[in-house]
């Protein structure tokens, strides 16, 4: 068996065989009677009835399609405006190998040609898939050997491998055969290419009291736009999770054309992303949550989209983790806050202290840490320090703070810090006690957004704020208004906004959020000292 | 009541003349009423001989064979688009650079009354516009040929709510073409660009004023279907025949062309399915009612190729581009069955050059041979 470089009788043709793609162009057609005609002749009553006739009688004459028509008016001539569009129905094959990525399915048409002047007998025909890691099998006619391939014959195959690993691989196929002059020889043929990774899922976790939400941003490494056929979140055992998704414009639903045209979640080639919102929910029911040393795993996702014609890709992430539960010693509980305050005035907010071991502690010492009272926006009306009994194990105990603010807007109560006298044990300022953020659900560049924000502690009453956003694009700023109700713990509500932008250019939007002003309601101002 | 009847070369908007449907004082019986031997430049036009429409032209200049102002208008726009149906895009720029702004006075038929008396209005020809607004991007600059399209839609908008608000409805209807046309045409360069967002929502506005157009709805599927929103191309498609069913053909598409587009929309959905077999057998149903059905034909080529039948695929193409050359012979399909030769032989360059010397006999002069790949 000689592996001779030259001469030998068969060879392979390769060709990726991806899924075809509608040929698209921007065509040359027209309406004869808008280039032989001034464009406001139908002003003309007289033009208006006699032209269309006119015109008619010198298409109707060779347009039927049972009489050959000779010429090659259709490559001129347009039948109907929307054929400007360019888009009339023919596929096309694949004409470059192109990119190929993690989650796709590799699938090629191979040709093994003879092209001597000979037969060729007993051909025993491979074709693998090497990788780093691996050898796969896609076809092998060992057992069954091609009897023969005649002179200028060929033997047709077509293989398909799903991607599962990233670099390098090589499709390699093997000839083994007998030449004219009963000599066995062995043909190899490489192809190489490389797989890249397609998109990237980048997430973030927050938790607001009972809720825990996951933003999830997927990106597009990859040369063609994606269409996001499924993003789905698979939830961990223990949890359960909806989707939240920005309101539809109210243009859009009165669309009389909504129910056969959705408009697709896209996602732009070479770096366009899209944001996806899940609310997850511990599924365990009752007061008492089971809380488990270590990380806690919130679940995966399944990702499948399509590019031209439909080709599906397939990915998993790997186990996405929510916050740590650490056990903590003591922990700190809002119980009520005013949602209204007025600056300058003082106001009581009542708080829980729990002892979570299981033994007394305490007692505790009080106060807001963090820089002097002038930088502060809330500080302690009255006794800087508080004094707080023991808590006996598993126990807690109420006390209110008497607060100031000194400034306008909403503020972060922060820095409140407990310190146990006995144990001289100093627990870090607990967590902010005020969540509010924003967030954009879908397709950055869309004209809508979601805001959600969280409040770690229920209102007293439901009065009104006001809540001001505005974002910047490139260069202007555009500020928009939004009121909304305060819900006890968590809101959410779709603002949309326009903006006019030249088409084709590319455009970069920056989104902040601005927390209310709480007016003032009197300028006065007591303090006890 | 006698009317004054020049030649059958001077338009006049004499009402009481016009409105008698007398077959002897029509002025547009024929189209050489409209402009110096226009049916011949329509009919080498249809045959594809751009570079004899170029030599008209020429020669019509040299002799001032061409008498009135809109005559010059239209042999410049017939000009134009030859030039840019040859690829010559510089000269056909260079040409549309010796007119003067579309609105000036100068195109105006009220400045001519020597030529057109009792006649207002403008006497540019739409196609002119809309070749003017092609030309940059095949220069390169894409960006100037959208902005000039948005334009002329704006333009097209604003004469079309000034004929409804007087209630031409003759104009209107054409004015109308004309903004569809154009939001066809302004799609057309979105797609090319993968810009497919953009492109749904110009004709999400073309399909609100025109829900029932068939072909609109198709080539929304194919669009849906490209960017690989398949069930959003099965709606689509279902509801085409529907339309079909209720036996709604409107003006646009007769009996046989309605149910080959039906069933060719059925083989893409087999085909994305990947059941190329049911996917050749609508094809075939088209291809026998209607044999000269090249987007069938095409198609069915290559299904035929992703079952691994290399061979069939080649002879359904050939077998086409023999049997019926004009209606066949596109670069599309010429580059499809070049692809196929590519694969089918190791000595591929002596069957595309046999290919390439029946092109050159047969094709029209705008066939862009670089198809071939040779």
């Amino acid at each position: 068996m000689s592996a001779t470089a030259g001469s030998h009788s068969l060879a392979f043709r390769v060709m990726r065989l991806c899924r075809p793609s509608f040929h698209v162009e921007n065509p040359l057609q027209l309406d004869p009677l808008d280039l032989l005609t001034g464009e406001d002749i139908f002003d003309d009553p007289s033009a208006a009835s006699h032209l269309p006739r006119l015109f008619s009688r010198s298409k109707a004459s060779t347009n039927k399609s049972g009489e050959a028509d000779l010429t090659y008016r259709n490559r001129f001539e347009l039948q109907n405006p929307t054929d400007a569009m360019g888009i009339p129905g023919f596929l096309v094959l694949p004409q470059s190998f192109g990119a190929i990525y993690l989650g796709e399915t590799f699938c090629s048409y191979i040709s093994i040609n003879n092209s001597s002047n000979f037969e060729v007998k007993d051909v025993m025909i491979k074709a693998e898939i090497q990788t780093e890691r691996q050898r796969i099998l896609l076809l092998d006619t060992s057992k069954s050997p091609v009897e023969s391939i005649r002179s200028g014959g060929r033997y047709d195959f077509i293989v398909e491998h799903d991607v599962k690993e990233l670099g390098a691989h090589t499709l390699v196929c093997t000839a083994l055969y007998n030449d004219n002059d009963g000599e066995r020889k062995y043909l190899p043929q490489f192809f190489k290419f490389i797989v890249a990774n397609p998109l990237s899922v980048r997430t973030k976790v927050r938790t607001v009291k009972d809720n825990t939400f996951l933003e999830a941003c997927i990106e597009n490494h990859t040369k063609s736009n994606l269409y996001m056929d499924q993003v789905d979140f698979e939830p961990a055992q223990n949890w359960s999770t909806t989707i939240l998704k920005a309101d539809e414009h109210y243009s859009e639903i009165n669309c009389q054309t909504r129910e056969i045209f959705k408009p697709p979640i896209l996602i732009r080639s070479g770096g366009g992303i899209y944001n996806y919102l899940y609310q997850l929910r511990m599924s365990s029911h009752g007061s008492e949550q089971v809380k488990v040393e270590g990380s806690n795993i919130l679940g995966k996702f399944q990702i499948t989209w399509r590019a031209n014609l439909g080709e599906p890709g397939r990915l998993q992430t790997q186990h996405i983790l929510g916050s740590p539960i650490s056990h903590k010693e003591i922990e700190l509980q809002l119980v009520e806050v005013p949602s209204k305050t007025i600056s300058g005035m003082p106001f009581l907010i009542h708080l829980k202290l729990i002892n979570q071991t299981d033994k007394e502690m305490g007692p505790f010492e009080v106060w807001m840490s963090g820089g002097n009272s002038h930088e502060k926006s809330i500080t302690v009306n009255g006794l800087q320090k508080l004094v707080l009994p023991k808590v006996e194990a598993s126990g807690s105990t109420d006390f209110n703070l008497n607060l100031i603010a000194t400034r306008l807007g909403v503020q972060k109560i922060t820095g409140i810090t407990v310190f146990d006298v006995r144990d001289k044990k100093t627990y870090d300022p607990l967590p902010d006690l005020e969540g509010l953020w924003g967030y954009y659900p879908g397709d950055p560049l869309e004209n809508r957004f979601l805001l959600v924000a969280g409040r770690n502690a229920p209102c007293s009453d439901n009065a009104s704020s006001t809540l001001f956003a505005s974002g910047s694009f490139i260069d202007h700023k555009i500020r928009w208004d939004l009121t909304c109700r305060t819900i006890p713990a968590l809101w959410q509500f779709t603002a949309f906004i326009s903006y006019v932008v030249n088409l084709g250019h590319r455009v970069v939007l920056d989104f902040g959020l601005h927390f209310p002003t709480v007016r003032r309601a009197q300028s006065s101002c007591s303090g006890n000292t | 009541m006698d009317v004054e009847q020049n030649d059958g070369q001077t338009l006049t908007s004499d009402l009481q003349a016009l409105s008698v449907s007398d077959p002897l004082s029509n002025q547009f019986s024929s189209l050489n009423d409209l402009c110096y031997e226009a049916s011949s430049l329509q009919e080498l036009a249809s045959r594809g001989s751009w570079r004899s429409i170029l030599d008209k032209v020429v020669r019509a200049r040299k002799l001032s064979l061409l008498q009135k102002p809109h005559e010059h208008l239209i042999y410049l726009c017939y000009n134009v688009l030859a030039l840019t149906k040859l690829r010559k895009y510089g000269e056909a720029s260079e040409e549309l650079d010796s007119l003067e702004d579309f609105d000036s006075a100068r195109y105006k038929y009220e400045t001519h009354p020597e030529h057109y008396p009792n006649r207002s209005g403008s006497m540019v020809p739409f196609a002119l516009r809309w070749i003017h607004a092609e030309i940059p991007q095949r220069l390169g600059k894409r960006q100037e040929t959208l902005d000039r399209l948005y334009s002329l839609l704006d333009f097209v908008r604003t004469k079309l709510k000034e004929k409804e608000s007087k209630n031409m409805n003759f104009c209107v209807d054409r004015w109308k073409k004309r903004e569809a046309f154009l939001i066809s045409s302004i799609s057309s360069h979105h797609l090319s660009h993968k810009e497919f967002s953009v492109c749904l929502a110009l004709l999400r506005q073309l399909l609100n004023s025109d829900p029932s157009n068939p072909i609109l709805l198709s080539k929304l599927g194919y669009i849906q279907m490209q960017l690989g929103d398949l069930e959003g191309s099965k709606a689509l498609f279902n509801r085409v025949e529907t339309l079909m069913t209720e036996g709604n053909p409107g003006a646009l598409l007769d009996e046989v062309q309605f149910k080959n587009l039906v069933n060719r929309n059925k083989a893409l959905i087999y085909l994305v399915g990947k059941d190329y077999v049911s996917a050749v057998r609508e094809y075939e149903e088209c291809i026998e009612r209607d044999p000269t059905d090249v987007v069938a034909i095409n198609n069915k080529a290559l299904c035929l190729m992703y079952l691994r039948d290399l061979s069939d695929s080649i002879k359904v193409l050939e077998n086409a581009l023999e049997r019926i050359p004009t209606v066949a012979l596109n670069e599309t399909i010429v580059v499809n069955l070049c692809s196929m030769y590519e694969l089918a032989y190791v000595n591929h360059s002596d069957i595309k050059r046999t290919l390439s010397n029946w092109i050159a006999r047969v094709a029209p002069d705008d066939f862009d041979s670089s198809c071939t790949r040779i």
